[in-house]
């Protein structure tokens, strides 16, 4: 069974460390730095669950997932977005968009692989 | 005859009189009234008082222009003192958020060795790599601790009002936090009344509170217990946070709220604290109109207040 998971995130560092993080748990991924790029890699990959940054150059990531939720192929797929340290009202956005679940930076790596196993065991 | 004499030396003494008693009140129109006929003493008086009259009104009026202008330089100069107390907050909130993400990296791949994501990790190295995401935890922490409060003074911080539980809430601190308490062998109590009105606030940064009161009680009691009271009165939560700990010196109660003051140095850096805590805690309760205090005596643990209104429908601005 394949376990596809899509990283929607500009900064690099972070992309590695959830990248690195989630090959090291068998998972396989995919990649994106923009919004726009994070919508097409979902339509063209058709992952198992996208991980989605909220502070992206362009559309946003609550744009992103609105687009994602909006699409009847791709609105299946949990999205779980990250969001950045206790700005308040940033969950009830992200829930808006219509986001699966949401983690907030800072995460520890332990938390987030607990998270995304919730959706992708 | 004699009434005539009589009447032309009271009547311009009357006036005089008069224009005296306005004077004494600041009224300075009087001097005007008084009309000089004679060039005897009483009009010799009646233009001294004039002369005396028209003075004092030029010096008071110069008074008042003056008082005037420097009331104006004087908010003037607090209005930019205001504007640059909110430049610095706005720094700082600015300059916390940048530090955050490198910080954030640097926590994020010492988690990985840590968990020998990249490979088995040699058991010295493993220590001291321990150490190193516990210093970078310490300093995430201040970091967001002071992003909290220079957020709060730069009055950046919205309070998100809602319904919600105060039980509710309760619990789900004293959940997150049991399992430090079981550590210490520490027992946690918690007294909420079961009929408890609805309540309206930010459930989040009040729950910022609870869970740095309970916290610091656990932190710092070796032994003994923590208790959490909530009480409902006259449209408030009377809430406590009474703890067995080492208690607290006068002094030390008078300046447990301000920034960056601890106790004990050492130790609190030991413990993890920032310092700056309670000065947030104090903030958030302001905010929501409440008070907070403590009450303590050395060696016998201590126990900190704090008011609510149990609804809360627009934020106070706290200076």
């Amino acid at each position: 069974m394949s376990r596809n998971i899509l990283i929607v995130e500009d900064q690099e560092d972070n992309r590695i460390i959830m990248k690195d993080l989630l090959l090291s748990a068998d998972y396989e991924v995919i990649e994106a730095v923009t919004g726009e790029e994070g919508v097409t890699a979902a339509e063209t990959h058709r992952p198992d669950l996208i991980l989605m940054d909220i502070q992206l150059p362009g559309l946003d990531g609550y744009e992103a997932t609105r687009r994602i939720k909006d699409n009847p192929d791709l609105k299946e797929i949990p999205i779980i977005v990250v969001t950045s340290y206790a700005l308040s009202g940033d969950d009830v956005k992200a829930f808006e968009a219509g986001c699966d679940a949401y983690i907030a930076k800072p995460f520890s790596t332990r938390e987030l692989l607990a998270k995304i196993r919730e959706f992708v065991p | 005859v004699v009434f005539i004499l009589c009447t032309r030396i009271s009547k311009p003494l009357v006036q005089l009189t008069e224009s005296a008693k306005k004077l004494s009140r600041g009224d300075f129109s009087g001097s005007d009234d008084i009309q000089i006929r004679s060039q005897d003493e009483v009009g010799v008086l009646s233009e001294t008082f004039r002369e005396m009259s028209n003075a004092l009104e030029d010096s008071y009026k110069k008074l008042e222009d003056e008082v005037k202008e420097r009331t104006l330089d004087l908010s003037q100069a607090l209005a930019q003192l205001e504007m640059a107390s909110k430049h610095k907050s706005q720094f700082l909130a600015n300059m916390s958020h940048e530090l955050r993400t490198p910080l954030n990296a640097i926590l994020g791949y010492t988690e990985l060795i840590l968990d020998k994501i990249y490979g088995d990790v040699p058991e010295k190295i493993h220590e001291v790599l321990g150490r190193l995401e516990k210093n970078g935890r310490h300093l995430l922490n201040l970091i967001n601790d002071v992003l909290d409060i220079s957020k709060i003074e730069a009055g950046r911080i919205t309070l998100s009002l809602h319904d919600y539980s105060m039980q509710g809430l309760v619990q789900t601190t004293i959940t997150a936090v049991e399992s430090l308490a079981a550590e210490k062998n520490l027992e946690l109590k918690a007294t909420i009344p079961s009929n408890l009105p609805s309540v309206k606030g930010d459930e989040q940064r009040v729950a910022q509170v609870f869970m740095n009161l309970i916290g610091n009680a656990i932190k710092f009691t070796e032994e003994g217990e923590v208790k959490v009271e909530v009480a409902v009165s006259d449209g408030s939560f009377l809430v406590s946070v009474s703890d067995t700990g080492p208690g607290l010196s006068e002094d030390d109660q008078k300046r447990i709220f301000e920034e960056f003051h601890q106790v004990d140095t050492s130790s609190t850096r030991e413990k993890g604290g920032t310092g700056l805590g309670l000065s947030i805690a104090k903030r958030i309760v302001q905010m929501h109109g409440g008070k907070i205090w403590v009450e303590s005596n050395l060696g016998k643990g201590s126990t900190f207040w704090f008011t609510l209104p149990v609804r809360v429908d627009k934020q106070k601005e706290i200076g």
